[in-house]
């Protein structure tokens, strides 16, 4: 499992334990949208529960004239946005005197999605790029001068992360609402036939061509400029990488994925309308005009339920063209034999080793380069060997120098310490015995 | 003026997507400009086309609405008839393609809305009687899964000729050539005499009363030359109207390696 998907996991299990929910009825969306329009009109921060009770009733009255006890139900409206964070209050007072309520961040984001009428435009895309294309400039002078963290924190990833992302975010909001809008046009165009078939022919007409060539002007658009924004940012990337700034050559990146997905939005949209175009064009072409009266398709329900006689379409039905496989020949397997050659190989003769003499060899050697006590040979002739080798091993040496050299012993013979793990009864040596091979 | 494409009837036969679509116009598919490769030849290579084709007994056909097909009017290539329960999903499928709220969809629907079209239009009853049996008495819940198989396998045969064409989503795209079931009633006259002419033309065959509805699709052109082996067992009437009955008799299974 990714981290990602584990962040998924942990993130939806905390919501579902907090058992998130939002459950609005349209008077209590009208009900905010209300309040959201009387604060920006009249430029209040907060309402008092006098204020709420109004605009609850206007809401309500324009909603459900015939609505009784409006007042009354005022007050559990407001809990209710109240208890779904849509209004806070915010005087802090408790029950010492009346609350003063906002709109919350989540009110006001769900109430503007409603009241959006952001639509990308060429004209409202033009100055979007064009404010896009001042600011990442900017920041790249500000790159290319920056030689401390703090010049890139203030000057690059600021800028980067606060302005330049609002615009793209700005130009991917204003897409969605082309999206909205576009969806609206295609119900509109069913409506419009529904209601007035025949008459409504130029009116669907207009509606496609015009998003058509909306469509068509904003992928240019799109296309066009933001190789040039790449670029700017691909040079902001490369400062940021060269300055190991890495939190700028992410912010960077990023910045280009917003992009990319912009421009692929742009294509992928303008591709399925000309899909949508074609088919709503052949529609009125070869339905609507040929059909004015709308007479067809009653004529051919009644076909269907069974006035008139029963009918079958007529229609080629080739059989496909038979190749037949071919046919391999089966390989003659050769028979099974015993295998002619002897089993077992006769034992050869090869070199051997004595591993006491080459023992003796080694301690002799280290006796001649001046070793004197039994601690050092051991020490020196053990060193490479693995440590469940090393006691063993220093038994066979204490009896080879031992064997090779002359040894003095004490009375008190002093236990010394070979390497981590092993302790020996210290002899001194004087040189190698001659008499000894 | 440019000149055609195609000078000679070779040079047609010799263009890379002549196989394709000279396969798939004798196997009955219609071709529309959705089939953007095979509708341009055939727009480009009409006229030797026409006449290529009328020496194996077929007519060429192009319709107003943006489609050609083979039509059979000898005995060189087989022929066949979509059966009842085909013909009634057809109906409901260009039905659909009529009706206007299809277009804020772009032309898409799905198998549910294909039944919902086929229920309104005739009765519950009737739609179990067209599609399962028609014994008075039968389990409700059985007889509506079978209707909804049926017509399911239906809108596969439909789609295997062209007249729509099942999307990775599920979704069905209708097509021009569904506007084949509306022809009858197209014209300002009366609806038998269109009928009448389409008969003559050999475009349609009448289906007799009591034929079942739910028979699988009929062969009709005779095959003295014709090697094909798949021909369908003849169900006796009642194991026509009782599909757990009756065999599972593929109506045209599609073709295989090894059948190429």
């Amino acid at each position: 499992m990714t981290n990602q998907r584990r962040d998924l996991d942990r993130v939806i299990a905390a919501i579902a334990d907090r058992k998130v929910a939002i459950d609005l009825s349209s008077v209590d969306m009208c009900f905010l949208v209300a309040l959201h329009l009387r604060a920006e009109g009249a430029g209040l921060t907060s309402f008092t529960e006098q204020q709420l009770e109004d605009v609850f009733a206007h809401a309500s009255s324009l909603v459900r004239a015939e609505a009784e006890h409006v007042r009354r139900r005022a007050t559990p409206a407001i809990q209710r946005l109240r208890d779904q964070r849509m209004l806070a209050r915010v005087d802090g007072q408790g029950v010492v005197r009346t609350g003063e309520f906002a709109l919350t961040r989540l009110a006001t984001g769900i109430v503007e999605f409603f009241l959006e009428e952001d639509v990308l435009t060429r004209a409202s895309l033009h100055v979007l790029i064009a404010s896009l294309r001042s600011a990442i400039t900017d920041v790249l002078g500000a790159a290319r001068a920056a030689t401390t963290p703090v010049q890139w924190r203030d000057g690059v990833v600021g800028p980067l992360q606060v302005s330049i992302s609002e615009l793209v975010a700005g130009i991917e909001r204003r897409q969605r609402g082309l999206d909205v809008q576009q969806e609206s046009f295609q119900g509109e165009i069913r409506r419009l036939l529904e209601a007035d078939w025949f008459g409504a022919l130029d009116r669907c007409q207009e509606l496609l061509e015009s998003t058509s060539a909306t469509l068509h002007e904003l992928n240019e658009v799109l296309l066009r400029d933001s190789t040039e924004l790449l670029a700017l940012l691909q040079d902001i990337e490369e400062l940021a990488v060269a300055a190991s700034a890495i939190e700028a050559e992410n912010m960077a990146h990023r910045l280009m994925d917003q992009i990319d997905r912009s421009v692929a939005w742009g294509s992928a949209r303008q591709r399925s309308w000309s899909e949508y175009f074609q088919y709503v064009h052949r529609y009125l072409r070869d339905v609507v005009r040929l059909d004015p009266t709308r007479a067809l398709t009653q004529r051919l329900r009644d076909q269907m339920a069974g006035e008139g006689a029963k009918f079958a379409l007529t229609y080629t039905s080739a059989a496909p063209i038979r190749i037949l496989r071919t046919v391999a020949p089966s390989r003659d397997l050769p028979p099974v034999t015993r295998p002619r050659t002897a089993r077992e190989k006769e034992p050869v003769l090869g070199p051997t080793e004595n591993p006491q003499a080459v023992l003796t060899a080694k301690v002799r050697g280290l006796l001649d380069a001046g070793a004197n006590t039994l601690s050092t040979v051991t020490a020196q002739v053990t060193a490479e060997l693995e440590a469940s080798e090393r006691f063993v091993e220093a038994g066979r040496i204490a009896y080879t120098v031992a064997q090779v050299a002359h040894v003095t012993v004490k009375i008190e013979r002093p236990w010394v310490a070979v390497g981590d793990d092993m302790e020996v009864e210290e002899w001194d040596t004087r040189g190698s015995r001659e008499d000894k091979p | 003026m440019t000149a055609p494409k195609y000078a000679e009837l070779q040079d047609v036969v010799l263009d890379p997507s002549f196989p394709d679509l000279d396969t798939a116009l004798r196997r009955g598919r219609h071709i529309d400009r959705d089939d953007f490769v095979s509708y341009t030849l055939l727009t480009e290579a009409q006229d030797h086309l026409e006449t290529f084709y009328r020496r194996y007994g077929c007519e060429l056909i192009f319709k107003a609405d943006g489609y050609f097909y083979l039509l059979p009017t000898g005995d060189k290539l087989p022929r066949r008839q979509l059966s009842p329960g085909d013909m009634l999903v057809g109906q409901a499928l260009a039905l659909l393609f009529l009706d206007p709220s299809t277009i804020e969809r772009g032309g898409r629907v799905t198998t549910e809305d294909v039944v919902a079209q086929l229920a309104v239009v005739l009765s519950g009853d009737a739609l179990i009687r067209a599609f399962y049996t028609t014994k008075r008495r039968f389990d409700e819940r059985v007889a509506q899964k079978a209707v909804r198989t049926k017509v399911a396998d239906g809108i596969r045969h439909l789609a295997a000729l062209g007249f729509v064409e099942l999307s990775d989503d599920a979704k069905i795209v209708l097509r021009a050539p569904l506007m084949r079931f509306a022809e009858p009633v197209r014209g300002v006259g009366q609806p038998a005499a269109a009928l009448a002419k389409l008969v003559a033309d050999g475009e349609v065959a009448m289906v007799t009363e009591d034929e079942p509805l739910a028979a699988e699709h009929d062969e009709v052109a005779p095959r003295e030359n014709d090697a094909e082996p798949e021909a369908e067992p003849e169900a006796e009437p009642e194991a026509q109207a009782e599909p757990e009955a009756e065999p599972e008799a593929e109506p045209e299974a599609e073709p295989t390696e090894e059948d190429w």
